[in-house]
C-alpha cells in the first residue's frame, strides 16, 4: 500500500469516528438554542474532506485563493444574513380590543 | 499533479502541466460559486428555525435517523474510494482506478435509491409533504411545514448533484476503459474527483441539520 493510500485510508477512519461522535453528541441533552453545536464534528469532517480528500494545500496559489474566497463569501452570506434574527428584541404587542 | 510537461497541450497554455492547473483551478472557482449556492439553502435553515425553533424541531423528528446515518456513511465510503482510484491512476494503475470508480458510482446510486426510493416514499407515505394533507396539526404544524420545505428542496437539490455526479464518475470509467488516462494524464479525474467530494461536504452539512439538531432527548 502507498503511502498516499494509506493517507486515505486513515482519512476515511477519521471521518467515520467524527461521523460516530457527531451522532452520538445529538443525544446528548442541550437546550434548544444550543443544539446547533452537535454541528461543530459536521465542521471538523468538511475541513478533513477538504485538505485530505480534495488536497487543498497541495494545489497552487490560485487555487487556494478560489477556496479562501468561497469561504469568505459564504461566512459573509451566512454572517449578514443572520444578524437580523439572532439579534433582533421582539416586543409583546397587546392586540387591540374590538369594539 | 505528476510533471505533463512532455504531454501535448492548446496553444494557449505553456506546458500541459499549466493546462492541467488551470483546469483544476477552474473547477474550484466553479465548487465557489456552489458554496454560495448551498449557502442559501443554510441561511434558509437558520432563519426558518430561529423564528419556529418547537415546530422545526417537530418537523426533524419525523425524519429517518437510520438511512440518514446510513446514507452519510455511504457517501463518506464512496469519496474514499473515489480518492483512491485518483491515486492509483497517478501510479499508473489504471484497472485499480476503474474498479474504484465503479465501486464509487455504486455506492452513490445506492444513496440514491435510499434517499429517493425508500425515504423519500415513506415521508409521502406518512404525509409529510407541506400542504393540506400535512400529518403535524396544531401550533407546530407551520414550523414542521417549513421544516419539511427545507427538507425536500435541500436534498431535491443535492440530489440532482448526485445525479450530476454519477454521470460524470460514468464518463471517467467510459475514458479510463478506453486507455485515455496515465501518470502523466488524469485531470479529468481529478476534476470529477473534486466535484464527487465537494457533494460529499455538502451532504455533511445537510445531515446534520436535517436529522440531528432537531433531534434532542
Amino acid at each position: 500500500m502507498t503511502r498516499r493510500l494509506r493517507q486515505l485510508l486513515l482519512a476515511w477512519i477519521l471521518l467515520m469516528v467524527l461521523l460516530a461522535i457527531e451522532f452520538g453528541a445529538s443525544f446528548i441533552p442541550l437546550g434548544r438554542s444550543a443544539r446547533p453545536l452537535v454541528l461543530i464534528p459536521a465542521i471538523l469532517m468538511v475541513a478533513a474532506v477538504g485538505t485530505l480528500f480534495m488536497q487543498i494545500g497541495r494545489e497552487i496559489a490560485v487555487v487556494r485563493l478560489f477556496a479562501a474566497a468561497g469561504l469568505l463569501w459564504l461566512s459573509i452570506l451566512l454572517g449578514l444574513g443572520s444578524l437580523d434574527p439572532l439579534t433582533r428584541t421582539d416586543y409583546h404587542v397587546q392586540a387591540a380590543n374590538p369594539k | 499533479m505528476a510533471d505533463a510537461s512532455y504531454l501535448p497541450h492548446e496553444f494557449q497554455y505553456s506546458s500541459a502541466r499549466h493546462q492541467a492547473e488551470t483546469a483544476i483551478a477552474g473547477m474550484w472557482l466553479f465548487l465557489a460559486t456552489e458554496m454560495l449556492f448551498f449557502g442559501a439553502l443554510f441561511l434558509s435553515w437558520i432563519y426558518s428555525r430561529h423564528w419556529n425553533q418547537a415546530g422545526f424541531d417537530a418537523g426533524a423528528q419525523q425524519t429517518n435517523l437510520t438511512i440518514g446515518t446510513v446514507n452519510t456513511a455511504i457517501l463518506l465510503a464512496s469519496s474514499f474510494v473515489y480518492s483512491a482510484g485518483l491515486a492509483f491512476i497517478e501510479i499508473g494503475n489504471k484497472r485499480r482506478l476503474i474498479q474504484c470508480c465503479a465501486v464509487a458510482w455504486m455506492l452513490g446510486f445506492a444513496f440514491l435509491i435510499l434517499k429517493f426510493g425508500v425515504e423519500w416514499h415513506g415521508d409521502f407515505h406518512k404525509h409529510l409533504f407541506p400542504g393540506s394533507h400535512f400529518a403535524i396539526t396544531g401550533p407546530l404544524s407551520g414550523g414542521a411545514q417549513l421544516f419539511f420545505i427545507f427538507y425536500f428542496v435541500g436534498t431535491a437539490l443535492h440530489g440532482l448533484h448526485m445525479i450530476g455526479g454519477l454521470i460524470l464518475v460514468g464518463w471517467i470509467i467510459l475514458r479510463a476503459r478506453r486507455d485515455e488516462f496515465s501518470p502523466g494524464y488524469y485531470t479529468p479525474v481529478a476534476a470529477v474527483g473534486l466535484y464527487w467530494s465537494f457533494v460529499d461536504v455538502v451532504w455533511i452539512v445537510l445531515y446534520p441539520l436535517i436529522y440531528l439538531v432537531g433531534r434532542g432527548p
